[in-house]
């Protein structure tokens, strides 16, 4: 344990500290614009220690960054801040209220001759276009539990505000994890899963019936794997509500069917042998007498209705259904026991068919061989998000199979496409020789890593071409 | 009290003291009109010639004639005091001492044997009481301030005034951009502003209005890099979905640039790197460092009064010529031997302390001869000829005679000036211009002498008609059909890294031939460089497939090259044609560059040398640390 190293002892080793999250903040300018009532236009700090005047100037240079930038356009004002050692994002989401994100750059710690540390910055490594669609993120998610800022105002005021951000950002913010934020944090988009026609048409009178049968139901949405088959609701809704699914709820109920066979877990499944079903939000067992049926509530359509919803999720093997009820509706064991008994059953059977049909199809493909190349695809229209080099999404880390350089080589690239409406397309080679090909048209963009590093131009068009004609052919069925 | 006193005296001192000036005035003035003494003045100031009749400037010049040449000479005054602190190693509190008694010592005869000339001081005089009178700094800071203003500046301000609109653009209303409400939605709608103040939040410049007016905006840039400063941080930029805001500080200086281009933000750092070295190439680095230490508000402008003209000069050069992106300098295609035979002429016409031999047509580069021992220890840096040209094209002023003018090279010496000989060889039609640089400042005859030998050689081969009809050439002759345009630079071979950077260029051809294409494509064009030279994340090839081009930007170690197709091309065509290109490239090599550039040598006369410290058994080592063995 007590080994040193030769590369130690000399203190040639660097530490390196990825981007991390130093301040968040949501403050409005119109609640305190007086002199020394400053603090009142605060709303929300992260971290609370910090002291309060530190809070101020922080949110005064905010302030004095945006009011400068409005010198040159009046309409557009600034959305990000470079500094030496961090960066700041700025983002107004509803008249007046700003949310602003201060990510420190990542650090570099080297040993002078001295064997002193020093610390360098790095300051070109955050991208911007990635940090200002989480902090736009951050708001969607407040949103989607919380409603708007203004709703909130007009039911409870800035305390009943305060303590709605309180709640909710105290916990969000730890699950940022900003060090593994990339291009598909732009996207945000959501991953379909693959489906012949037939288990398709299967599915969707499976939630017809239930709709039907339950009557109560506004939005239904089915999920299978993690990945999304059907939704009711607003595409933008749905995103939102995808992302909460797949990185926050489902992670958070390892699957008992995935759990060992004497696990206390499975004994438990087994007393109930009609159907795997279950309550992923609400009671966790029906049987307790004192389960409580109280399901989180989502508000949806902000911009018109502004809906606000039970959201109930139920799952049976890799199946996911999501039922949303309008909160008017008061939801009591008696419904839950029916839509236990309704649905456990029928999306048991239907988890197990799609399974069926899941392999079947996959081995009509031919088995798999490590191809030469990963892929990012996202269609602007549907929202639909596939990628090949992010190895599974959990709460805690997105997984890339690719060095972070080329990730975000990647972003750039974007950057690019985002800044016209004209279909283009860019070949690269980085220094490490790798070929990186994005390619929009149509509102569609592919992003392509290969590693040939011996190839030439003309060979890495035509490996694109062939990619294109094999995978992109039947796999988006809502396209 | 005592310093007014000192000032007005100033005039008559610098006549006394320094004969030789007032002469070499007359010496040039004798070549072309009395008028020469504003052309000097206008040189230094980057304004144009007045045309008409400017006999009530030209009394009132008279009258201020002892603050006009302390205006005139303000650069080489400032040289004078750096002349005597070249040494970088030198105590700055020996430095400051010596500067405030430099008026003493102007009284005095100066021993020769110790560097400092004696009439250099005397001329260093009026601007050495009033910058490093450390006794009475602010007093004599605000004096001499309003000293200047109320005189020349105003009188200078006026002229450039009518001389900008009635000389330069005919015809236009005499309502320049400086005078633009800064309140306007045009003025916002400015692609690219930038904006210079020093670090008491005081405007310096400003490429698009008055600096007055916008004097409130500059305090808010100014307290937001103080701000951050004070959390111990750096603030670096702004970015909105339109704009770019850029902050850099040098020295006592903020330079700001708020862009709507697609630049990225490396490339407007390196806009206002170029904006910085110009305003140090007219006052050295270590002047402005020392104003600043001496009086933190001081009004910058006072020294650099009417050189906005070649900042603006410069900032319109940066957005339309692609030698800045590329730090690398342009030739004019000319066939080898008459460049040869230039270079020759270039070459026998020396005098002793004579460093670069320059002759540069149509903004490009025609021949260079440079000086053996100096090029041994540094190279001349693309940008620090920029600088030059930008000088040159920024003025119409040289167009008539002979203009002998400090000039600091800011990436050769930051604190130290040559002494830049500029004269057109071919009056009226002023094409081929001769630009001699000498690290003496008194040898203005001899330099004006090997001008003289240069004009007899080039008359003599009869090169002034070829190189007039040298032409930048049409991509056409590269004879591949899709290719539309196209950049490239060669890399300096090792055994020559001495060698000036250059690249090459056809013209802009259909279909970008409208101001507003052609600006598309050089915005491109710094896309491309962007991405393929972005600090973190660099490129080797970069393969572009928009609506209206198809791009390819390709570095190697030999070389870098930036292609612009027709949007149809295919890849393999694309590929095939750039070997075409750099085959044809080869093959017109000697042509399209200067691949050797001579050298001559003209080993300083130490009693001359104007860059020897303080004499004596210092001289050495001040010549070596403070000028030739920069890295």
């Amino acid at each position: 344990m007590l080994m040193i190293s030769p590369r130690m002892a000399t203190g040639a080793q660097e530490k390196q500290y990825p981007p991390s999250l130093l301040n968040f903040f949501v403050y409005n300018p119109k609640f305190g614009p007086k002199e020394g009532e400053e603090e009142k236009k605060i709303l929300f700090y992260h971290p609370n220690e910090v002291e309060k005047n530190e809070k101020i100037r922080n949110v005064g240079l905010c302030e004095a960054i945006i009011q400068f930038t409005r010198t040159f356009c009046p309409t557009k004002p600034a959305k990000s801040l470079h500094t030496q050692k961090n960066r700041q994002f700025f983002c107004e989401p509803e008249e007046n209220f700003w949310m602003v994100m201060v990510v420190r750059n990542p650090m570099i710690e080297k040993n002078n001759k001295d064997g002193k540390p020093v610390v360098e910055y790095q300051e070109e490594e955050i991208l911007d276009s990635v940090y200002s669609s989480v902090l736009q993120q951050c708001y969607n998610m407040y949103k989607l539990f919380n409603g708007t800022f203004a709703r909130t105002m007009e039911a409870g005021g800035v305390d009943l505000l305060k303590q709605r951000l309180e709640k909710f950002f105290y916990r969000y913010l730890q699950t940022l994890h900003l060090q593994s934020c990339d291009l598909l944090d732009i996207f945000s988009g959501i991953s379909f899963f693959p489906l012949d026609k037939m288990t398709y048409l299967k599915i969707q009178s499976f939630v017809n019936r239930m709709e039907e049968s339950l009557n109560l139901v506004k939005y239904t949405a089915f999920l299978y794997n993690d990945q999304l088959i059907w939704s009711g609701l607003e595409q933008d809704d749905m995103r939102i509500l995808y992302k909460y699914l797949t990185t926050s709820l489902f992670p958070r109920h390892s699957e008992p069917e995935l759990a060992g066979r004497d696990s206390p877990m499975r004994l438990e499944m087994a007393g109930n042998l009609l159907h795997y079903g279950r309550f992923l939000t609400g009671p966790s067992n029906l049987k307790d007498p004192e389960a409580k049926f109280r399901f989180p509530k989502i508000f949806v359509n902000t911009e018109n209705t502004d809906e606000e919803l039970h959201l109930i999720v139920y799952k049976a093997m890799s199946a996911a259904v999501c039922f949303m009820i309008n909160t008017s509706v008061e939801l009591t064991r008696e419904f839950c026991e029916q839509l236990d008994s309704l649905v456990g059953p029928q999306l048991t059977l239907l988890a197990s068919d799609i399974c069926e049909q899941y392999s079947i199809n996959r081995r009509i493909s031919g088995p798999e061989k490590e191809p030469q190349f990963k892929f990012i695809y996202f269609n602007h229209m549907n929202l639909a998000e596939k990628s090949t080099i992010h190895m599974r999404k959990t709460a805690s880390v997105s997984l890339t199979s690719i060095h972070p350089e080329l990730m975000k080589i990647l972003g750039d690239i974007n950057s690019d496409f985002s800044r016209v409406d004209d279909d283009e397309e860019i070949i690269v080679k980085a220094m490490t020789d790798y070929w990186i090909v994005g390619k929009k048209s149509d509102q569609r963009e592919l992003y392509v890593i290969l590693n040939q590093k011996n190839a030439n131009l003309i060979e890495v068009n035509e490996e694109v071409k062939k990619l294109c004609a094999t995978q992109f052919n039947n796999i988006f069925f809502l396209d | 009290m005592e310093t007014g006193q000192r000032e007005s005296e100033e005039p008559e001192e610098v006549k006394q003291c320094d004969p030789s000036l007032p002469d070499s005035h007359n010496q040039a003035g004798c070549e072309d009109s009395e008028a020469l003494p504003y052309h000097r003045t206008a040189a230094v100031l980057g304004e144009s010639i007045p045309d008409g009749d400017q006999t009530e400037e030209e009394e009132e010049e008279e009258e201020g004639a002892g603050t006009q040449t302390d205006e005139l000479e303000e650069t080489s005054v400032t040289e004078g005091q750096r002349s005597s602190s070249l040494d970088p190693e030198g105590d700055p509190e020996e430095k400051a001492e010596r500067d405030g008694t430099l008026n003493r010592e102007s009284e005095l005869p100066e021993p020769s044997g110790n560097g400092e000339e004696p009439e250099g001081d005397a001329c260093v005089a009026p601007k050495a009481g009033e910058l490093s009178d450390s006794g009475s700094t602010d007093n004599t800071l605000e004096d001499s301030g309003e000293f200047t203003e109320t005189c020349p500046v105003a009188v200078l301000a006026g002229a450039a005034e009518e001389l900008g609109s009635g000389v330069s653009e005919p015809g236009t209303p005499p309502l320049s951009h400086r005078d633009e409400d800064v309140t306007a939605e045009s003025w916002r709608g400015h692609r690219k502003h930038v904006f210079v103040l020093s670090e008491a939040g005081k405007p310096i410049y400003s490429r698009y209005g008055n600096e007055e007016a916008l004097s409130s905006t500059m305090g808010v840039m100014m307290a937001l890099v103080s701000f951050v400063q004070s959390g111990d941080n750096l603030i670096r930029s702004i970015y909105s979905e339109d704009h770019k805001v850029v902050f850099m500080q040098q020295g006592p200086l903020v330079l700001v640039s708020v862009s709507q281009s697609r630049q990225s933000e490396q490339q407007l750092r390196q806009e206002l790197q170029y904006v910085y070295y110009q305003i140090i190439s007219m006052l050295t680095q270590a002047s402005v460092t020392r104003i600043f230490e001496r009086k933190k508000n001081y009004d910058l402008r006072r020294l650099l009064a009417g050189s906005e003209k070649i900042l603006d000069g410069l900032l319109d050069l940066v957005d339309t010529d692609p030698s800045f992106l590329l730090s690398a300098v342009r030739c004019l295609p000319l066939a080898s031997s008459l460049r040869d035979s230039l270079s020759q002429t270039l070459q026998k016409a020396i005098t002793p302390n004579l460093v670069f031999s320059i002759l540069i047509a149509k903004s490009q580069l025609l021949a260079i001869v440079q000086e053996k021992a100096v090029i041994e220890d540094a190279r001349l840096e693309p940008a620090d000829l920029h600088l030059l040209l930008n000088l040159i094209g920024a003025s119409s002023a040289f167009q008539a005679g002979e203009i002998w003018t400090p000039i600091c090279l800011p990436l050769f010496n930051p604190d130290g000036y040559f002494y830049a000989y500029i004269s057109y060889l071919d009056p009226p039609q002023c094409t081929v211009c001769l630009l001699l640089l000498s690290t003496d400042k008194e040898a203005f005859y001899s330099v004006a002498e090997c001008k003289r030998k240069i004009e007899d050689g080039v008359r003599a081969q009869n090169a002034l008609r070829a190189v007039e009809e040298a032409r930048a050439y049409s991509v056409t002759q590269v004879g591949v059909p899709d290719l539309r345009h196209f950049m490239y630079k060669p890399f300096d071979v090792p055994e020559n890294h001495k060698q000036l950077t250059q690249f090459t260029s056809p013209e802009m051809e259909a279909p970008y031939s409208t101001k507003e294409e052609r600006e598309r494509l050089f915005d491109l064009y710094r896309y491309l460089h962007s991405c393929i030279h972005s600090a973190t994340r660099p490129l080797k090839l970069i393969y572009h497939v928009a609506e209206k081009e198809t791009l390819l930007a390709w570095v190697t170690s030999k070389f870098e090259l930036y292609t612009c197709f027709s949007p149809l091309v295919t890849k393999a065509s694309a590929i095939n044609a750039i070997t075409k290109l750099l085959r044809w490239i080869k093959k017109e090599e000697e042509r399209l560059f200067i691949r050797y550039p001579p050298k001559y040598s003209t080993t300083p006369n130490p009693s001359k040398s104007s860059w020897g410290g303080k004499g004596g058994s210092d001289r050495q080592e001040t010549t070596e640390n403070g000028f030739l063995s920069l890295p």
